[in-house]
This record gives C-alpha cells, structure tokens and sequence, in this order.
C-alpha cells in the first residue's frame, strides 16, 4: 500500500473521488485558504484540493495542493485502508503497525527531486505558489514540509536525525524563520549547535506522500527515527536519499528540496501567524534559516496545509498519531486502558476509555495522561468513560458525561503546571490548571448512584447492524 | 486605489522595499518592511496592504521589537 511520493497518492485521490482540481484563474490570496477553510467546514469526508492557475505563475506548470488528509477517507487511503473505515479502526489498525517500529529504510540515489539544482539567484517565491495562509499572518508561510536535521553532538545516530514539522515564515527570496521551540528535537540540535557556536544545517523538503508528514508530526522519542516509523506505518520500507550539500537523509519522493543553515546566535521578529488553537500566536524573536541550495523536480507541486480554528486538515493529521502515542504510554502502565482519543487541538483535550479495577482507578489514569512526555504540554481536559463508551463516538461521551459524572465526586483539578504556551488560557503562558473529569461507572468501594439496570441493546442488535449497512450498500 | 509601496501596513515604517514579482510578468509585486519583516502582495485586499486600514490589534511599534522574547532563548557558548 505505501505510496512512492505525492503524485501516487494524488492518483489514489482521483481515483476514489477524493480530489478535486479547480483550473479557473485564482489570486493567491485568499481564494486558496478560503477553499481550504471552506471544505473543512463542510465536512469531515471532504476531498484534497488542487490549484493550477494560480494568477502571476504558468497555468498547469505551477501547482498548490491543499486538504491533502483533510478527512477521514482521505486519513483511511492514506494508510491504504477502505476509506469507509471507521475512526475507532483507524486507531486500532495504526497502533497494531506501530508494533513493526522500527521498520527498514531503503537507500537510493536516483531522486525525482534532483532533475533541477539551484545553486544560486535562489527566489523561493518564483519557484513555489507561496501564499498568505491567514488574513493577519505577517506573510507567507511554508507549514506542511519536512524539516530534517541531526544533532551535532551525535551526528552520526540515524535514530536521532528528526523529520518534523515546524512552521517557516518566507522572510525573503532565500531567507527564511523558524520556531524551533526548546522542546522539540529541532530546538535541541540547534541549542546543540549554538553551544558549539556552528550554524545548525537543515533540509526542508516539500510535497511529500502523506505518512511521513503524518510521523514527522507524532511526538516521537528523541532517537526514534521517523523514516523507521514511516516505514512501519508504510508497512514497507521507506525510501530516502542524500541531499547533496548537507548529507541529510531526505525523503526519496519529495516535489522541492531546500538546502541551508539555521544561523547560530541569530534572532529575528517572526509571526504572528494563524495557529492550530484558532488564535494568532503573536510575535516573538526566533531563529532565522539561510538558504544556500535548492533541488526539485521540473514544475514542483507545492503542498501546503490550511490552519486556523479546529478542525482543519492539521487536527486530521495529528489525531490518531498523538492518541496512539498516549494510549500505548498509558496501556504499558494500565493494560485496562481500552482506547484514547486525544484529537481535540493535539490532545488539549483528550478522551479515555477504561475498564475500572476499583473505585479511583480512572482518576488515575486520567492524571497519568497528564505526566506522559505529551501530556506535559497537551491533556488540560481530561474525560474518563467505562471501556463500553467508544471515545471516537461523541454522543456516546456526552451520554457517559451526562448520567455517570457526579461533579462533586467525580472532578480532580490540578493546578499551575505546565501546557504549551499557544493555548490562549493558560496564564502565564504556559501555565494551567488541568482537570480530570471521571465519567466511568463507580467501582468498589465507590457504590453511589444507581447504575444496575442498564438498558442493554436487545438481542441480534449487532447483526442487524450489519444487515441494515449491506441494505444501505 | 494605487497599492502602497512606501509604508509598512503592520509598523508604519517607511523601510520597505520590492521583495520579488510575479514570475508571469506584470501580475503583481510583493513588498517587504525591513523594520519588522512584514510583506504583502499588490493583489491582496487593504485590510492587509493599506497602513491606515491595518487593524490597530495587530499593529507593532518598532520601538517593541528588540524587546519581544527570544524564542528559544540563545544558549551560553561551551
């Protein structure tokens, strides 16, 4: 099922009616992210988007694709499943791939993404649709590439070379900002390199097939490598090769290839720019990349990621990546841990279900989710339901939230620690109270409430669930 | 309206220059404020490009810029 690059999965799309080409003339701005926008609020089965007559670049030679996992058939085809599955399988069937980690990667030499080379006279905005993303970004952005690099105190761990993703401002032809943050692995090659006093160098490759910016998203270990994990989730191996100047290992099929160096000690005004929690982030002093090479291949696709106010394709991205990730944490400590749902603004919020052991054992668990290396940042609002509640399954949530949470008994708040600085509540920044709030059955010793006559689904409900889907065909 | 080229729309400094053109040519300019590295297109609407319609919550004062924090902080040299 792995696809090979961008193009293969754009034929995968079209193929299933899951792409849509929009060939009348558009400005860049804002008709693209007013598209993107748009098919995100329309529905969460909505197709990919592509832009090829873009006004001020060639028709048909200059493209931007949008919304490329932007829906959960789009999410099912990625991972080369029926895109009728089901959320719950998705999750059950990416963490079931997860157990192949670490899978191969193949080495090759023959990238489509060196056709072209530019060494010099470099002009990001000619080569690439660049676009203002939203109305108050304080300019173009490229949010959906991958951005490689390794740690210089360690250059030669292959499981410590990251492929994340990280939000770049174009601040000129071939100069660009970053926000690496202390946390992630970027930020801790580049504190590396700036203790060292050398410049950091980086690859940021754009326009790839989806599971690798799909991993490069996932909150991974430090030395795990992404290109490993894709190749689990690929259930083959992934392909990569050399990028000439910096030796970084890139993608095989990627569409554009981006050379440089994160300068050591330099910090420049970056943002504010639309964020994933539906606020602009505000400016701040951030590290600034020098642009030194190009490699791509003839007439690039430029794939970019629409993202505002939830949900937009990033909360489609990272949904089952950041829940599989907490689930497996939590079940290695509480194997009655049956599922996690952390897709709400990358586990802000997130949804346990689990089967009680005794009266205080969801609490727990839910204050666990709280001290996993994710929740550090994530998990403020934390709701426990019985392993009978399906998380991904909303209204049977805000059933367990309306007959079994008592919010006496049944609210634990912990406050003044930590979570991600962008969330617009937390005061100061970065500071919150977190809550968990237990929506399970109350177990021994805990006999409150009155929950002994259920009413059960009748008798054959199940085959006729599956009567009634072949009927509807 | 002729687009404005003089004045940065987000911190009214007059540093600003042409940062690139439409590839086809003709189609549009893009221009840069060197002051706080805001850039905007000649085809984008004037809520964005026109330095009095800049809406005043997202103005910056030049002034403030070297005072915004470092985001990571730059670390002491070994």
């Amino acid at each position: 099922m792995a696809y090979a690059d961008l193009r293969e999965f754009l034929a995968t799309l079209d193929r299933s009616g899951q792409l849509l080409t929009y060939s009348d003339a558009v400005d860049p701005e804002p008709g693209m992210s007013a598209a993107a926008r748009a098919v995100a609020n329309l529905t969460d089965r909505g197709p990919a988007l592509v832009f090829d007559n873009i006004n001020g670049y060639e028709p048909g030679r200059s493209r931007v694709v949008l919304n490329l996992v932007g829906s959960w058939p789009n999410h099912a085809l990625m991972l080369g499943l029926d895109k009728d599955t089901a959320i719950k399988d998705q999750f059950f069937e990416f963490a079931r791939r997860w157990e192949a980690f670490p899978g191969p990667v193949e080495r090759r030499d023959d990238a489509p993404w060196q056709e072209v080379t530019v060494g010099g006279g470099i002009d990001l905005f000619r080569l690439l649709p660049l676009f203002r993303l939203n109305t108050y970004d304080v300019g173009c952005y490229i949010d959906k590439a991958c951005v490689i690099s390794r740690d210089p105190d360690d250059p030669d761990d292959f499981g410590k070379q990251n492929v994340g993703i990280y939000r770049i401002q174009v601040k000129d032809k071939d100069r660009l900002g970053i926000q690496p943050l202390a946390a992630h692995d970027l930020g801790l090659h580049l504190r590396h390199a700036e203790e060292r006093g050398e410049n950091l160098p980086i690859v940021i490759a754009i326009g790839n097939e989806p599971v690798i910016t799909t991993v490069a998203g996932m909150p991974l270990a430090y030395d795990q490598s992404e290109y490993e994990m894709a190749a689990a989730i690929q259930c083959a191996p992934y392909p990569i090769t050399k990028a000439a100047a910096t030796g970084l290992d890139v993608p095989w099929g990627s569409e554009v290839v981006i050379e440089g160096e994160i300068i050591a000690g330099e910090r420049e005004i970056e943002g504010p720019f639309g964020e994933f929690t539906g606020h602009y982030s505000g400016a701040r002093r951030q590290p600034v990349v020098k642009v030194h090479r190009v490699a791509h291949r003839t007439d690039p696709i430029h794939e970019q990621l629409y993202i505002g106010k939830p949900w937009t394709e990033m909360d489609y991205t990272v949904a089952l990546n950041t829940s599989v990730v907490l689930y497996r944490q939590l079940k290695a400590e509480f194997p009655e841990v049956a599922a996690v749902n952390a897709m709400y603004t990358q586990g802000l919020l997130g949804i346990i279900s689990v089967r009680q052991r005794f009266g205080g054992f969801a609490k727990a668990v839910g204050l666990r989710a709280m001290t996993v290396p994710h929740g550090l940042a994530y998990c403020k609002v934390i709701i426990m339901v019985d392993d009978t509640v399906d998380p991904f399954n909303l209204p049977q949530v805000m059933w367990a939230l309306s007959v079994y949470y008592h919010p006496f008994y049944d609210t634990v708040i912990v406050p003044n620690v930590s979570v991600l600085a962008l969330d617009p509540s937390s005061e100061p920044a970065g500071i919150t109270h977190k809550i968990v709030l237990d929506a399970t059955t109350p177990a021994p010793p805990e006999t409150r409430g009155h929950y002994t006559q259920l009413v059960a689904d009748p008798e054959g409900t199940a085959e006729w669930e599956d009567i009634i889907r072949r009927l509807l065909g | 309206m002729t687009p404005n080229t003089t004045v940065c729309p987000r911190c009214d400094a007059e540093n600003v220059r042409v940062l690139t053109t439409s590839p086809v040519p003709g189609r549009w300019t893009m221009h840069v404020c060197d002051t706080c590295v805001y850039s905007w297109r000649s085809t984008e609407p004037s809520s964005v490009t026109d330095p009095p319609a800049y809406p005043p919550e997202f103005k910056i004062d030049p002034a403030e810029i070297p005072h915004l924090p470092a985001t990571p902080a730059v670390p002491r040299r070994r």
